[in-house]
């Protein structure tokens, strides 16, 4: 995969640009407490020797846990490290929906002619990439955020899709 | 011209922009999230693209989602409105960089001008004239004392990174300084992750007159006369209107012409705005540039009878401004109130809801821009301008008659929501407000009076 700079306005993420006239931020504190949050998260996964299955970050008693799973471990695909994952945990309203989160074109494998990473009747576990959305030459990681046996795939390889779009119909299964 | 734009944006400037895009042939991406996917610009637009949730920071400046629509879609140009992402310079590159024409100035003279003390040394270099103040930003406090003990008390502070009438401070005595100071520089450290902070004189009795300009890529630059914004609460905006009533003209057209030159001075692109404030003597002094289209903007549309959205499109898409400074021939009274579903007696308390009854005025010159209909729930996750009512008369008092009239008949109604459109009413009627004697603290003054009365 070839390389390129990430635009320092990408890594960084935008501020809040008060606006004279119209933007008051009502929900500062709570803002900054998830941006922290967040920040916090991106740190431990990226100093994880490998993606964690859940990983748990609360700031009022201070408390951090990440697990991993010994049988099958995620595995994580050359090319897709530069951001941290991608879970999506979208609840489009259909049970067990995965959606898209963010805004990108759906890959079902990791370059053209590979194996996809899953497909119809694979068991699934959480944080299992099952699928990648490129937005802005960035290759964001799709996980599993759940348990579960792939039914659908219901978006085509290749295709752009919006924000909370349906990608993956689950089916639960035993535990 | 461009063939397709993105309306990096939502609510009633959305839809303005779309107006103008359609009215110059242009095919329109909406972007939205989750919250607005049942709003009038998704509707009106010839596509449009979900780009995250509810939360801002993940949709609205989510420049990353912003541009892969643009690259799915097919867009050449990215409108940004204003709030939001439209005065940052990391976006402007970032659209340029992928290869959009962002509507909006150059990103390093957004930077520029963004930073306030910047603004000041770029607009004093170029010969505007500044409230006596600190030019670069202070660095210790023993220091920054002694200058406001030169410009002479009361002084305010304000973070260099600041904005929206955040991160500021009014000094009346001496003794208070050192705490102010210190105070303000943990609060724009806070709210802007910037310390820094200047010094100037504090006018307790002014008035906010802003110019609006215009330029091209070829170096030619107008202004289109002034707004006064001197209705405020807690530096809020509620009624606009040009001219700005009782300035002499002569006053005006100079502001005009330093507002030009500092344009020019800094290479400007498209349109902006020049603040100013003008003390009793008709004394004006440079505040700070707005990088973007304004709300206020229609009075000026509706007296000078430009579309100001239409000329920065057309100026991003490289063309040559088509108006001479002559062909500016401001005309009449125009005034614009803000509806928003605010509650004025829980102290402008917001009040999203639905909106089961929404029925906007009408009539001989008269504008409602907004993006309210009947059924429309309004989101609680953005701000609370519902929508913008814009009057146009021969001379002020008709102008005032028309809007109170206006203001009358605009239908509003759902579980609880509220409108500050009856609040706008009695600033309307207020005699200091008629006579134009009013200053930016009127709104105070209201509030205060009904509080005694009641």
């Amino acid at each position: 995969m070839s390389s390129y700079r990430v635009p320092r306005a990408l890594q960084n993420g935008f501020d809040e640009h008060p606006d004279h006239e119209v933007i008051e931020l009502r929900h500062n504190g709570l803002d900054e407490v998830l941006a922290a949050v967040r920040q916090t998260a991106v740190e431990l996964l990226a100093a994880a020797p490998q993606s964690p299955s859940t990983l748990t970050v609360r700031a009022g008693t201070v408390a951090v846990e990440m697990t991993w799973e010994t049988a099958a471990a995620a595995t994580t695909v050359p090319g897709a490290v530069l951001a941290p994952p991608v879970a999506a945990t979208i609840d489009a309203g259909g049970g067990n929906i995965l959606a898209a989160s963010t805004v990108g074109v759906f890959y079902r494998s990791a370059s053209p002619g590979a194996a996809p990473f899953v497909k119809e009747g694979d068991h699934v576990v959480p944080g299992q990439q099952v699928a990648i959305i490129e937005a802005m030459k960035l290759m964001l990681p799709v996980e599993a955020d759940r348990p579960g046996e792939v039914v659908e795939i219901l978006v085509a390889d290749g295709e752009s899709v919006e924000f909370g779009q349906p990608l993956f119909r689950l089916a639960a299964v035993e535990a | 011209m461009f063939g397709t734009v993105l309306i990096a944006n939502r609510g009633e400037i959305a839809v303005r922009v779309l107006r103008a895009c359609r009215e110059l042939g242009i095919r329109t991406v909406a972007v939205h999230s989750t919250e607005d996917r049942d709003s009038a610009v998704v509707r009106m637009a010839d596509r449009s693209v979900q780009i995250g949730p509810a939360p801002a920071r993940q949709s609205y400046l989510n420049a990353a989602a912003i541009i892969e629509a643009a690259r799915q879609t097919g867009a050449e140009a990215v409108h940004p409105g204003y709030g939001f992402l439209s005065e940052n310079p990391d976006f402007a590159e970032v659209c340029e960089a992928s290869g959009l024409t962002f509507i909006g100035p150059p990103a390093e003279v957004i930077a520029t001008l963004g930073d306030k003390t910047a603004a000041r040394a770029a607009m004093s270099a170029a010969g505007l004239p500044l409230l006596p103040g600190s030019i670069e930003p202070l660095v210790d406090v023993e220091g920054a004392a002694r200058l406001a003990g030169e410009i002479g008390y009361p002084v305010i502070i304000k973070a260099a990174a600041g904005g929206g009438g955040r991160g500021m401070s009014i000094v009346e005595d001496p003794s208070e300084f050192s705490r102010a100071y210190q105070q303000t520089r943990g609060t724009a450290q806070t709210l802007f992750g910037d310390g820094r902070v200047y010094v100037e004189r504090y006018l307790a009795s002014a008035r906010h007159v802003e110019i609006q300009i215009l330029c091209d890529g070829y170096g030619n630059a107008i202004h289109l006369g002034e707004r006064d914004c001197s209705v405020q609460r807690r530096h809020q905006k509620l009624v606009e209107e040009t001219p700005a009533p009782g300035l002499p003209a002569e006053l005006t057209a100079r502001m005009g012409e330093v507002a030009v030159r500092g344009a020019l001075a800094t290479g400007y692109l498209g349109a902006g705005t020049f603040e100013f404030i003008v003390d009793t003597e008709n004394n004006f002094y440079f505040m700070e540039v707005n990088c973007r289209i304004q709300v206020e903007h229609p009075v000026t549309e509706a007296v000078t009878g430009v579309d100001l959205i239409t000329e920065q499109i057309r100026i991003a898409a490289g063309e040559r401004l088509t108006l001479t400074q002559d062909d500016v021939r401001p005309r009449g009274v125009a005034i614009e109130c803000r509806v928003n579903v605010e509650d004025p007696t829980r102290n402008f308390a917001p009040t999203p809801g639905v909106l089961e009854q929404f029925v906007p005025p009408g009539g001989p010159f008269l504008r409602v821009d907004t993006h309210g209909y009947a059924g429309y729930r309004v989101p609680a996750a953005y701000d609370s301008l519902l929508a913008k009512v814009i009057a146009w008369a021969p001379d002020r008092a008709q102008a005032i008659a028309r809007m109170r009239r206006a203001l009358g008949e605009f239908t509003i109604e759902g579980p609880g929501i509220r409108t500050t459109a009856q609040f706008l009413d009695r600033v309307l009627r207020d005699p200091l407000f008629a006579e134009a004697k009013h200053d930016t603290s009127l709104v105070a003054r209201i509030l205060e009076a009904d509080a005694q009365a009641t």
